[in-house]
């Protein structure tokens, strides 16, 4: 435990060093639903209809902008590893006493408390200026979703910055699956208008998954049968990726 | 196998191939066999390349070996990584620090992570700033400080901590000659302190001083090892002279290179060479030589940790590659 504390520690005093960064942690989810949801909101007047029932755009997008959020910051975590190499720390940290999972594991810990912080900025905000509903009551349910998420992602990405030597290469990696990932899922818009081969993809995709649950979680949208497979899924898909991404830390880890 | 968990730090038959997809596999140790007893300033040296960075990193569990086996305090690397962790803190050949953080911050977020207590952490850091003579960057960004600050920050943090066997990969590299001296009285007081130091390093001077015990390594493969003196006694035939002539000819300079040399270099009319054989033959030229010139200064001296290394490693160099005037 001591160890993950100070893995915490360390990250809070990184991020801590630049403003800029803590800002785009924090309220870079609030300042997406304030320009882009305005805009589609007053788009979609007449509200977005699906399952049968009608929300205003802000309403439905809210669960995309906590989803893109949570994969946010598993991007910028990620980032460190590069950061860390190349400072060198990172080889001196696996000489350190604790274990690879504990290492991963203090990382993600620190990362989902700025998750919920920025949830509940995202949330309250959102309530505030936008008038999106405040549901009280389901907070704890969305908290949950956010966290899940951020690990999830934290881990998946982690395999790959660790596997991908080159930062270069790997922007472009994270370019062409941020892009695929957010256009084949359920973040901007219902999948039931979508062409079955665009449905079947966004289907498979974790971040439908993961989006459908906090939709679930954040305005009570979708069927609780199909949104508790989506989140076993989503669990499995993250338990899956944090193992990856120990075998990974454990095996030719150096340049 | 009894002499190797007895060992603070040993290997048996250590092997690593590096197989990188994009080029030819590598072998960088080649069945090293080392034990270092506890409490014991042990140096690694060898040419580069020779493969001490790849045993420092198997040793201190950062990389997994081909084969072969390897421990610290009888703690198997690969089966009790953790448990070896617990009982070593490292100074890295690749720069390694919080460019981010302050000088302070980060000899605490080192010490945290091995479990020294907050009202320590700042007791010890007081010491190590002064020790170290880093009292004015305490609170700049690392980012800011010169190469060689950066090392002396690297190399303070280790001693933040108490843990058994301590290693320093060239640990001295890029500081200057006074800072030099503070971390070698450092690392003395350490292993007085009973903990076991395992270094390398290229400054043969610094190992010859410092170290207990030593091992030149080439190849992967151990060429020589024991204490400084014994590694000096494989090459007793070799002595090292200084001869300084008025003035100092092309002839003069054709007779000595006669001589079986190792290295052998001159400026102005002086001329440093070490050569192997025996003094009788040397004493026989030399003083032939001052008949025929003026020699105003002659010294022999018995090998040096120096010469016993390029005699063991360089018989492929070129005598003069290996010079230094
Ligand atoms: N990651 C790697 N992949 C492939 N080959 C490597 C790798 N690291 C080291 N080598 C090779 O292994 C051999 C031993 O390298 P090593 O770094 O252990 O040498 P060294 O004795 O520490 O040298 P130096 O004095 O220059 O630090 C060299 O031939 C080197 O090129
Ligand atoms: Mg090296």
């Amino acid at each position: 435990m001591s160890m993950v504390l100070a893995v915490m520690y360390r990250e809070y005093r990184i991020r801590t060093t630049s403003l800029t960064w803590t800002f785009y942690d924090l309220f870079m989810p609030l300042t997406y639903l304030l320009l882009f949801g305005i805009g589609l909101d007053k788009a979609f007047s007449g509200g977005i209809s699906t399952q049968g029932i009608v929300l205003s755009y802000n309403t439905f997008f809210l669960a995309g902008v906590l989803s893109m959020a949570s994969f946010g910051i598993a991007i910028n975590t990620s980032y460190g590893f590069f950061v860390d190499r190349d400072n060198g720390i990172f080889y001196e940290f696996l000489t350190y006493p604790m274990t690879r999972g504990e290492f991963l594991v203090g990382k993600i810990v620190f990362n989902c408390v700025l998750s919920i912080v920025q949830t509940i900025i995202t949330i309250s905000l959102g309530a505030a200026l936008l008038g999106i509903p405040l549901q009280p009551e389901r907070m704890g349910l969305v908290l949950i979703g956010v966290v899940i998420g951020t690990a999830g992602w934290f881990f998946f990405l982690t395999t790959f910055a660790l596997r991908i030597r080159r930062n270069d290469m790997f922007n472009t990696f994270i370019n062409v699956a941020y892009f695929v990932l957010m256009f084949a899922s359920s973040i901007f818009y219902p999948l039931d208008a979508l062409p079955s081969w665009l449905k079947v993809a966004a289907q498979i995709n974790p971040l439908t998954w993961h989006t459908d649950v906090l939709r679930f979680a954040t305005v009570g949208l979708g069927a609780l049968d199909v949104v508790m497979i989506e989140a076993a899924a989503f669990g499995v898909f993250m338990l899956v990726s944090f193992w990856f991404a120990v075998r990974t830390l454990q095996n030719a880890i150096l340049k | 196998m009894d002499s190797m968990s007895d060992a603070a730090i040993g290997s048996e038959n250590l092997v690593k191939v590096y197989k990188e997809k994009s080029s030819r596999p590598v072998l960088a140790l080649d069945g090293l066999t080392l034990d270092v007893r506890e409490g014991e300033i042990f140096g690694l040296l060898g040419r580069n390349g020779a493969g001490k960075t790849t045993f420092l990193r198997i040793i201190t569990t950062l990389l997994p070996p081909t084969s072969g086996k390897a421990s610290v305090l009888g703690l198997d690397v690969t089966r009790a990584a953790l448990e070896v962790r617990k009982n070593i803190c490292v100074v890295l050949q690749e720069n390694a620090v919080e460019l981010y953080l302050s000088v302070m911050d980060n000899l605490a977020t080192f010490a945290r992570f091995h479990s020294i207590l907050r009202g320590e952490i700042e007791r010890r850091a007081k010491r190590v700033i002064e020790q170290f003579g880093l009292g004015e960057h305490v609170n700049q960004k690392v980012i800011d400080l010169s190469g060689g600050l950066k090392r002396r920050l690297q190399v303070a943090k280790v001693f933040m901590v108490d843990k058994p066997v301590v290693f320093l990969d060239e640990a001295t590299t890029g500081m200057d000659p006074i800072n030099k001296r503070t971390t070698i009285e450092a690392i003395r007081e350490e292993a007085r302190k009973g903990r076991t130091i395992f270094l390398t390093t290229h400054i043969l001077q610094e190992a010859e001083e410092l170290c207990d015990s030593i091992a030149i390594i080439d190849r992967g493969q151990c060429v020589a090892k024991g204490d400084p003196q014994t590694i000096k006694s494989l090459v007793a035939n070799i002595l090292e002279v200084t001869l300084t002539f008025d003035p100092l000819s092309e002839a003069v300079l054709n007779e000595l290179r006669q001589l079986d040399l190792i290295t052998f270099a001159h400026r102005n009319n002086t001329v440093e060479l070490c050569v192997r054989g025996g003094q009788v033959s040397l004493l026989e030229l030399i003083t032939k030589l001052s008949r025929e010139h003026k020699v105003v200064h002659f010294e022999i001296n018995s090998p040096t940790l120096e010469d016993a290394f390029i005699e063991l490693l360089g018989r492929n160099l070129h005598p003069t590659e290996g010079a230094s005037v």
